[in-house]
């Protein structure tokens, strides 16, 4: 498992990204979809979940709909436009800053 | 699995009770929790174990508040948001009290305003004559010549000084000279029309002054006789739709100019604003290779890189190798420098810079009036001291209604703001005050400015056009916001909630050292601007009213009679034979400034005049037989001119100061003095002497300014009376008298323009100056005093409100109303007082650091300064006693109800 620190800096663009991914998600989702495509080993955790994605719809990159589910409420998370645009060049960022490390690091990335 | 209801129930309620209540969140966690514990219990868990492992991974009720508190700080960090809220709040509290809110913007845009034009007025004073491309390169000559114990600092140079520098110092690139000759009537064909602003210059002025040739070639522009530049404003006053260039005015009747040039007018900020250039060519004078006769006002243009005091440290050099030998020869031949230095004689040639000349010169031949630098710094710290004044009544207010806003600090503070938040909060709303006072000073400015600009006879204008302008605004209201805000934020921000929601904090108007010293300096300032005005008013009182040794009024005096001919005399003799005028003398020579001037050396006859200590330098007046019956002037001893003396032609008057300089050994009437009269050339010729027969003393009279001595002075009767006719009148009714004069010249002196004065109105033009600043002093003084009784009048209705219940307790056991004025005003009385002890000696010093330029001045007794004082405090306690006795003659019912 990844820790946590690792993570910080990646929290959002990951969210962007699979926002893009999948279309529309509510919070559990994302997590479970995460830790499906990270085989484990990245677990979102609540505490920091929650407040980037309202941070991001506060930003205006995400838009919400809430669905009623009986006593529950679900509220779906999705792109806006501007957030779509975003995740391109988050990607492109991260990627860039993946191979500077590599370089820094002096280790060899391989690409798949 | 789905959870069925009752679980989802327990889940809802059980969130609620750790604290996750906030709404947006409290779903999101619900559903996600649900979720969670969906998935758990697929792994054939009991949903209670389940819902605990997912609170686990939580963190409990902990991990769940955490997010809930960083779910609302990420939502919640846009400043935007902040800034909304401090200004809301801001303007709630400024509409709630808005009497205090009032009183605080009249005061704070009152005091912008007068920083504004104050700012308008130095920034203006501070640019004169930089808009000359050689500004930093242009200098002048500015003489000091001390001879036959007269010493004369003046910007007259020898005719020969510009030319010589200009040839044989290579520092010199070019040097000029101007002229002075007074006014011309100036005639296309027609009619004259008087033109003041003329004078005669050297080519190069052009050169010097990089002056804007619309017309013409600046070059070629004056270098002939008879040639001359005009502005364009002339231009277009003689050459309405023409081209002027080419054409001819003509001057004084006779002489023909043609137009070479026709240039930019000049700007206001320019130490001159010559009209018409004439061509120094022409003129003989400026011609004559002499050092002894000064008349030329000398400008030079260095070099680049010229240092201008190692070009001074070369005069002396220069006027020992030129001018002694001129001087030697002159005054004889046993002159030796040694002797003209034994002596206490010297001629001392110094540059003065361009830049100089507005602010730090005021010396004898000067083109205009200018101004004086000591008068900036005073107007600059007049101004600052009314804004803050001004700012200090913005601090009183808020920190005295502290009371009033410490429970809003106290919950503020209990619901968690920190101490810098009531400050940005605080701050928010003096700065809100201060842009809106701010917008009302530019607005309150433009009102004021034609008023200003009348009192300082200037033409300032608010430059609406300039982004600048605005940038300044903004950064002032910043400023000013900052300046009066600061200390209410820190006073009120530092209260401890706990006392404060008890109830127990200290009463606004009791922690009040601070607030009483800033009262105390609001009324010192304030009180040393009123003995200000006073005292300036009063010596100009003084001036107006002194005895001057002649009689000022009822004299008109008709100019320009050189344009009635020959018609001069019979002129006068017409208007005297109407009987309504009482005197009539004529002569340029007349007891104001500005009028001619003339003086020589002359010594007691039978004294050796190579001998410096004998000769006495004085004024030598050259009038006619009515001159002092028409001036109103005393004879001491002796006698006034008379056509029963033949011999007069060969008398003089002498006034007491040079009865004193000459120093006669025996009888003063009847004594001798004489001169050396002129030679061909018009230098002095010694074998030409000259001398006059003592008749009378005069007592001295004032002929300068009252910053002045009365200088020694002689009189003597002119061959052939020229120049201005002045009349003594008798009629009160001077329009009458004008009237009839200007008939009488219409008759004679058919096309000519009529000019005239009266004598006591040119006198006053000598203390225009003061009298302007008795006037902006009186403004600045009222508007102190009165930002200072508007903010003293908010603190007064403050106590009063917070003393309500007192009064009310007071009056119901049987104090008067009288007495509660005075328990209401007394605390502030003191301050005044305090005030008063403070700003006297303070004004004590600037008056007598104001009035040492004044050889005449008034006693400034004590009774002045009692009469500020009292003035003062009269204010002060009317301003408060309107709310004190509003306050004590209230129904003790009403207040002592409300609970």
């Amino acid at each position: 498992m990844h820790s946590p620190e690792l993570l910080k800096g990646t929290l959002q663009t990951i969210l962007l990204k699979v926002l893009k991914d999948h279309g529309k998600m509510y919070g559990y989702e994302i997590t479970q979809r995460v830790k499906e495509l990270s085989d484990g080993r990245i677990l979102l955790t609540e505490g920091a979940l929650y407040p980037s994605l309202h941070k991001l719809e506060a930003d205006g990159h995400l838009k919400t709909e809430t669905v009623m589910m009986g006593k529950r409420v679900r509220k779906y998370y999705s792109l806006t436009t501007e957030g779509k645009s975003q995740v391109k060049e988050r990607v492109t960022e991260f990627v860039e800053f993946i191979r500077t490390m590599g370089n820094v690091l002096q280790v060899e990335i391989s690409r798949q | 699995m789905t959870l069925t209801s009752e679980h989802i129930e327990y889940i809802i309620k059980d969130l609620n009770y750790r604290g996750i209540v906030v709404e947006g969140i409290q779903e999101e966690l619900i559903d996600h929790i649900c979720s969670a514990v969906e998935e758990e219990m697929t792994k054939e868990k009991r949903f209670i174990d389940a819902y605990r492992h997912v609170l686990e991974s939580f963190g409990h009720t902990a991990g769940l508040r955490e997010t809930q508190k960083q779910v609302i700080q990420s939502e919640n960090k846009k400043p935007k948001d902040m800034f909304k809220n401090y200004f809301t709040v801001a303007i709630r509290n400024l509409r709630k009290h808005s009497f205090y809110s009032f009183i605080n913007v009249a005061g704070l845009s009152i005091g912008v305003a007068i920083c504004f034009i104050i700012v308008l007025f130095v920034i203006n004073e501070l640019s004169y004559d930089k808009h000359f491309v050689y500004a930093d390169r242009i200098y002048r000559i500015k003489s000091d010549i001390k001879f036959g114990g007269n010493q004369y600092k003046m910007l007259y140079a020898p005719p020969v000084m510009a030319n010589t520098l200009a040839t044989e110092y290579p520092e010199v690139e070019a040097a000029i000279r101007f002229r002075e000759r007074g006014s011309y009537l100036v005639k296309r064909s027609m009619d004259n029309i008087k033109e003041d602003k003329v004078i005669w210059t050297d080519k190069d002025f052009f050169k010097l002054f990089s002056i804007p040739v619309l017309a013409g070639n600046a070059e070629t522009a004056l270098a002939e006789p008879n040639s001359i530049a005009i502005s364009e404003a002339i231009a277009h006053k003689y050459f309405p739709n023409e081209n002027a260039l080419g054409q001819t005015l003509i001057l004084d009747n006779d002489m023909n100019m043609k137009i070479t040039a026709v240039y930019k007018t000049l700007p206001a900020n320019t130490h001159f604003h010559f009209d018409i250039l004439i061509s120094l060519e022409g003129l003989d004078e400026a011609k004559r290779p002499v050092w002894y006769s000064s008349n030329f006002q000398t400008y030079l243009l260095l070099r680049p890189g010229t240092d201008a005091k190692q070009l001074e440290n070369k005069f002396p050099e220069l006027v020992v190798k030129r001018a002694m030998p001129q001087l030697a020869e002159v005054l004889g031949a046993d002159f030796t420098i040694e002797k003209f230095v034994a002596a206490g004689n010297k001629m001392e040639f110094t540059l003065q810079p361009l830049s100089d000349i507005h602010l730090k010169s005021s010396l004898q031949g000067e083109f205009e009036p200018n101004f004086d630098i000591a008068y900036i710094y005073l107007f600059v710290a007049v101004a600052l001291f009314i804004l803050i004044i001004a700012c200090i009544n913005f601090m009183n207010l808020s920190t005295a209604r502290s009371a009033n806003r410490a429970k809003e600090v106290g919950i503020r503070k209990v619901m968690g703001s920190f101490r810098s938040h009531l400050m940005r909060q605080f701050l928010t709303e003096s700065i809100l005050l201060s842009l809106i006072s701010v917008v009302l000073a530019v607005l309150t400015a433009y009102l004021l400015l034609p008023l200003f600009n009348q009192l300082s006879d200037r033409t300032l204008a608010i430059p609406f056009e300039q982004p600048m302008l605005y940038g300044i605004i903004t950064l002032a209201a910043l400023a000013v916001g900052l300046l009066a805000g600061i200390y209410p934020s820190f006073f009120l921000s530092a209260f401890k909630p706990v006392s404060v929601l008890k109830g127990n904090v200290a009463m606004g108007m009791k922690s009040g050292f601070i607030r009483s010293s800033l009262v105390v300096f609001q009324f010192t300032v304030s009180i040393f601007l009123v003995i200000g005005t006073l005292a300036v008013n009063r010596q100009l009182n003084y001036i107006q009213t002194k005895k001057l040794g002649f009689n000022k009024d009822q004299v008109i005096v008709i100019e320009d009679t050189y344009a009635l001919g020959t018609n001069r005399m019979p002129f006068k003799d017409e208007i005297m034979r109407s009987g309504k005028m009482e005197n009539a003398t004529i002569t340029g020579f007349l007891p104001v400034s500005g009028t001619w001037r003339s003086d020589n050396p002359w010594w007691v006859e039978g004294r050796d005049p190579g001998v410096q200590e004998n000769m006495v330098s004085l004024q030598n007046w050259r009038v006619d037989y009515d001159y002092i019956k028409t001036m109103g002037m005393n004879i001491m001893a002796g006698r006034d001119f008379s056509l029963d003396f033949p011999s007069d032609s060969s008398a003089v008057i002498v006034n007491e100061a040079a009865l004193k300089r000459f120093n006669f050994p025996g009888e003063v009437i009847g004594s001798k003095i004489a001169t050396f009269g002129d030679g061909e050339n018009g230098e002095p010729d010694r074998n030409n002497l000259i001398t006059l027969t003592v008749v009378g003393v005069v007592e001295n009279f004032n002929f300068e300014s009252l910053k002045q001595n009365v200088s020694p002075l002689m009189i003597e009767l002119s061959k052939k009376p020229e120049g201005p006719i002045s009349f003594r009148f008798q009629s009160q009714n001077t329009q009458e008298v004008i009237q009839l004069v200007e008939a009488k010249w219409k008759e004679m002196a058919p096309g000519q323009p009529f000019t005239y004065y009266f004598l006591d109105e040119r006198f006053g033009t000598m203390y225009a100056a003061e009298t302007r600043l008795g006037k902006i002093f009186g403004i600045f003084s009222l508007l102190a005093v009165l930002i200072a009784c508007l903010g003293l009048f908010a603190l007064t209705s403050f106590t009063a409100e917070q003393r309500t219940k007192e009064i009310g307790i007071r009056k119901v056991l049987g104090a008067s109303v009288s007495s509660i004025v005075v328990l209401l005003s007394k605390e502030f009385g003191k301050l005044v007082l305090i005030a008063f002890v403070l700003a006297a000696p303070l004004a004590w010093y600037g008056i007598e650091w104001w009035l040492k330029d004044y050889t005449y001045k008034t006693e400034i007794g004590i009774g002045l300064f009692l009469m500020a004082g009292i003035a003062a405090f009269l204010i002060a306690w009317i301003t408060m006693s309107f709310q004190s006795f509003k306050a004590a003659s209230s129904d003790p019912v009403k207040s002592l109800r409300s609970e």
